[in-house]
């Protein structure tokens, strides 16, 4: 009997979890179905579900014409701006739990950083970067997006840092290990978990970044999300790159974001506890 | 580089044809030739050309890039922006100075506010310098003398002869069951429309005969583009933007709701959900057989046409299905709107103007541009009159002569987009009001409204300024309709 | 706590200051500047068509006072983050729930379910605008199968529609966030607590209010916050869906912002505009600070 009820709601459960993930899914497979039709299929009355057969011109086009730079300026801007955010982020945040300086006001003037709208600065930040010569550079766009990712990273890490035990830090220290040492062989493997659940979104921070990099670039560091704009053209709409652009910047996301899960799902929450 | 084969085969087509001229330009030297000469000198640098994403710049890249840079030595790099960026781009540049782009596509109807804020160089000196007042002469007259000046003063070169004409399905139109039963209910002639409220009886007798497989019309209705039937049938109606003496917006006059009632009720006919069309939904259902009229830019007269059929870049484009049926006419009113187009300009801001200014004049030419408007997957439209009169291009496909008669027709009686300063802010009022007037609201109230936005801007841009620039705008020949 | 950092605190001040520096450093090379420029600029005179650098005073900042369309894009800005961001938070704690406890394939759906947050807002934007689109899109075609006749909706022009039409969007690419912070909160509440409470014969609501929620609470309030702030930034979904219309029906702050600033080049106005919302932005946050110090 007790078996009988579990099994029901088992299944219940299982039915709404399906219909959630097809909500979330759904348009995701419209994109991976377009970036397979044929362009009669694309623009087909009514619309057409599955594809009849697989159509690749989408993804031809881009390696031929090499828009798909683009993914990989997504990729290096985002992956070693995350980088970067990180290590100054962990550094920060670890002095800032376990020597305090300037108290509360320098925690809350971080994360002040973090909410002003991109549009409000980005005019200003473009004189700068030309003054500067980083417009339409990797390190521009590297180092803007660090800035703006620092406040996150350090917010959140400070929050892991918190929870580890000071107790263990001291007999390091005790053992011999220089204070770098403790940070990298002590704090961050205990912030493991943590660790990497923000890394995970300060990436798709800047992964999905938009206003910066359509003020910012020009046809050197073009990333995803400005490349895309360009296909939605005043006499010309190319669905099928669209399509096709979303799945390459997807796809190497899907295989972080499923690798990285149990790190992110137990520690999400860890640090975030105690904040 | 390499886009496609077809490509590789028309740049050396292209050099072929480049040859093939010389000779024949010996006695007076081609302003091609000029250009080339010229430019020879600073062989070796790159110019950066901004040119608007997607189709566009598959010239520079393919073709007119990789030529220019075997005859002159100079690299072309394209740079790309989505249209709405394009003047973004420009102003960004020149307010900080950066020498990011040494030639510029610049949509006309902004040439004022970029040359007005000191982002475009004045090219008088160089067309007399480098020979170009007799090409430039030969451009089509309604581009030449109303798209290349500001004040009097050249900051661009024509060069893309974008109007909005009709296209019909000649095998609705001439067919004899319809043609008899179309006589019997409107006492007059099946034929394309010469004025809107034979659109209507043709829009709603097709409808009514073959909907839901066949609708009378599918018009572009998007506030970006729709504006510009706006300001076309609005003008052609006898509606005036503004009042000379005063620079008070008239635009809610009894023309300006009377024309915003027609279009609302004119989407009764046309496809359920047309509101959302711009000009992909609309080419796409022309293609598909699915209405009978569009109104739109000239690619959709090639391509639906099927020319080019085949090219890679267009291989994104469904099959069409009206290739032997396709008609063409000038709009009801018969005064097109001459909708955005492109002039070649050179950035204030560029470290190499001279070289810039060679490139434009170069692609600018008779010889060159005759070839660049060919290409398949070129959006640059037809703006020479030796463009209209190629027995080249007139032979492309069955009636290419009628396409390319309607677009030389267009190109003499075209009206402008509005040009003022701050253009932009003006327009946005427009495609804020179609959106409501789509979404419902009173066209009175909408254009009420609209008024006093504009009236606002003009206020604070300065009446007497506002004033000036939109003289100089209206006393161009083909501003209003005479 | 203050007593076990100090126990750790070598007397150092160099490591003090020197951990927090680089940091500090990348956050005011960029975040400096423009707050200055910003700041000149809006107290003097610069438009596209020339910068007066002389001292202009506080027109800037009257204009906005009239500024009709500015304090539109504003409650727009905030009715959208103040409906948006509940939606998020209660979808997100509801999915969690079901993803709680063991479900066969229960990783793969997860990682399905996050998809949304990696594909770009533009692109998200785009996206929706199609499934919502009247010909080619398949939610009519869905709806007219379900009720069995066809269906005309025009979701991104039918004025009462098209804040539906976006929120659907906004909800879809950012609840996943919402979701995946909550799982992780959720699957580390004491399960020996949560069973003793259970025991105890404590209602389901006694439960949730005295055991669960005091345990996510701090989760809840840094994903609120850094949603909430993402929210009110809101730009490309929007962009591209309606471009702010009918009319400046669905226009907010960052979109008015971006036009005046980008397309009409009114730099001096739209730095008044930046520094009014950095001014609002700073009260808010600080206000939710004091809140969250509370809550601890």
């Amino acid at each position: 009997m007790r078996r009988w009820e579990n099994g029901w709601r088992l299944a219940l459960r299982l039915v709404l979890a399906l219909v959630a993930v097809g909500f979330f899914a759904f348009p995701i497979y419209w994109l991976a179905a377009i970036s397979i039709k044929s362009p009669e299929e694309i623009f087909a009355y009514p619309p057409v579900w599955i594809p009849s057969g697989i159509n690749l011109s989408g993804y031809v086009a881009l390696f031929r014409n090499g828009d798909v730079w683009a993914v990989w300026n997504s990729l290096v801007t985002a992956s070693v701006s995350t980088v970067l955010a990180m290590i100054l982020g962990t550094l920060a945040a670890y002095g800032i739990v376990r020597y305090r300086p300037g108290g509360e006001n320098l925690t809350i003037w971080i994360i002040s950083q973090r909410m002003i709208p991109p549009i409000c600065v980005a005019f200003p930040i473009f004189l700068l970067f030309v003054s500067l010569g980083l417009v339409d550079t990797f390190v521009g766009l590297i180092v803007l997006y660090t800035a703006f990712n620092l406040p996150y990273v350090i917010w959140m890490m400070r929050g892991y840092i918190q929870d580890i035990p000071p107790e263990l830090e001291q007999s390091a220290l005790v053992d011999g290990l220089s204070r770098w040492a403790v940070i990298t062989k002590v704090v961050i493997p205990m912030a493991r978990g943590g660790f990497f659940a923000t890394a995970v979104f300060t990436f798709i921070f800047a992964w999905n970044d938009f206003l910066f990099a359509l003020v910012l670039t020009r046809s050197e560091v073009v990333t995803y999300p400005v490349q895309v704009t360009g296909y939605f053209g005043s006499q010309s709409t190319f669905w099928s790159q669209i399509g096709a652009m979303s799945m390459l910047g997807v796809l190497p996301m899907m295989l972080v974001v499923a690798t990285m899960q149990r790190f992110i799902v137990r520690g999400m929450s860890m640090g975030a506890v105690k904040g | 580089m390499s886009y496609n084969k077809p490509v590789r085969r028309g740049l050396a087509a292209g050099i072929a044809a480049a040859m093939a001229l010389w000779p024949a330009a010996a006695g007076a030297q081609s302003a091609a030739d000029i250009a080339v000469e010229a430019a020879k000198e600073y062989s070796g640098i790159t110019l950066n050309v901004l040119y608007e994403a997607g189709l566009q710049p598959l010239d520079p890249k393919n073709f007119t890039g990789p030529l220019w840079e075997e005859l002159t030595g100079i690299k072309i790099n394209v740079i790309e922006a989505p249209v709405d960026q394009m003047f973004t781009r420009t102003m960004q540049a020149h307010l900080a100075d950066s020498g990011a782009y040494d030639v510029l596509n610049v949509i006309p109807n902004q040439m004022p506010d970029l040359a007005l804020a000191g982002a475009l160089e004045p090219l008088d000196a160089y067309v007399e310098k480098f020979g170009f007042s007799a090409e430039l002469d030969m451009i089509a007259p309604v581009y030449r003398d109303n798209q290349m000046r500001v004040e009097g003063t050249i900051y661009g070169l024509p060069d893309d002869g974008d109007v909005l004409i009709l296209y019909y399905r000649r095998d609705l139109f001439e067919d004899p069951e319809n043609q008899a039963e179309f006589m019997d209910k409107h006492g007059y002639a099946l034929a394309p429309p010469t004025n809107w409220e034979q659109f209507s009886d043709i829009g709603q007798f097709i409808t009514d005969k073959y909907a839901p497989e066949i609708y009378g019309a599918g018009m572009l209705r998007q506030p970006g583009n729709a504006q510009y039937l706006f300001q076309e049938r609005f003008r052609v109606e006898g509606g005036k933007f503004f009042d000379e003496q005063t620079m008070k917006a008239t635009i809610n006059s009894d023309v300006g709701v009377a024309v915003f009632q027609a279009m609302l009720a004119e989407n009764d006919f046309m496809p359920p959900g047309v509101e959302q069309w711009g000009f992909i939904e609309a080419f796409n259902a022309f293609l598909a057989g699915d209405i009978a009229m569009t109104i739109s830019w000239p690619p959709v007269g090639r391509w639906a046409a099927g020319y080019g059929r085949g090219t890679e870049a267009l291989n994104w484009i469904p099959e069409t299905t009206v290739a032997d049926t396709i008609g063409y006419a000038l709009p009801p009113g018969g005064r097109p709107e001459l909708a955005v187009g492109y002039s070649l300009s050179v950035a204030s801001g560029s470290r190499n103007k001279e070289a810039a200014y060679l490139f434009a004049q170069w692609m600018n030419s008779e010889e060159i541009s005759l070839q660049r408007v060919q290409l398949p997957y070129a959006l640059r439209d037809p703006f020479r009159t030796s463009h209209f009169e190629s027995e080249e291009y007139r032979s492309r496909w069955p009636n290419a002569g009628d396409y390319l008669d309607t677009l030389k027709a267009g190109a003499e009686t075209g009206l402008l987009d509005l040009s003022l300063i701050q253009t932009d802010r003006y327009e946005e009022g427009i495609r804020q009001a179609l959106s409501r007037l789509w979404g419902g609201e009173d066209p009175q109230t909408i254009l009420d409204d609209l008024a006093a936005q504009w009236d606002e801007l003009t206020e604070r841009i300065g009446v007497d300024k506002q004033k000036r620039a939109y003289l100089d705008w209206s006393n161009k020949p083909n501003a209003y309709p005479n | 706590m203050t007593a076990r950092v100090n126990e750790l605190a070598d007397n150092t001040t160099v490591l003090k200051y020197a951990l927090v520096a680089p940091a500090v450093f990348v956050i005011l090379l960029i975040g400096l500047y423009p707050f200055v420029q910003l700041a000149l600029t809006s107290v003097q005179n610069v438009t596209m068509f020339g910068a007066d650098n002389s001292f202009h005073g506080a027109v800037h900042y009257e204009r906005l006072l009239g500024d009709e369309r500015l304090w539109s894009a504003l409650w727009n800005t905030i009715w959208f983050t103040a409906v948006a961001l509940p939606i998020e938070l209660v979808l997100g704690y509801l999915l969690a729930l079901l993803f709680l406890q063991p479900l066969p394939l229960r990783r793969t759906l997860i990682a399905i379910i996050l998809l949304p947050t990696v594909i770009s807002p533009i692109v998200a934007g785009a996206t929706w605008r199609l499934m919502l689109d009247q010909r080619f899109g398949p939610v009519n075609q869905l709806i007219g199968w379900i009720i069995g006749r066809d269906v005309e909706i025009l979701w991104t022009i039918n004025p009462s529609l098209v804040w539906p039409a976006v929120l659907v969007a906004e909800v879809w690419q950012w609840t996943p966030f919402m979701f995946l912070i909550l799982l992780a909160a959720l699957s580390n509440v004491d399960r020996e607590q949560l069973e003793a409470a259970e025991v105890d014969g404590a209602g389901a609501w006694t439960v949730f209010r005295k055991v669960v929620l005091p345990a996510i609470m701090p989760v809840v309030v840094i994903a609120v916050l850094i949603r909430g702030l993402d929210l009110f930034r809101v730009f490309d979904v929007i962009w591209t869906m309606t471009q702010g219309g009918p009319g400046t029906r669905t226009e907010t702050i960052s979109i008015y912002a971006y036009q005046m600033a980008f397309r009409e080049f009114e730099i001096s106005y739209s730095a008044a505009i930046a520094f009014l919302v950095i001014v609002l932005l700073t009260i808010a946050v600080l206000v939710a600070l004091r809140r969250v110090e509370i809550a601890r």
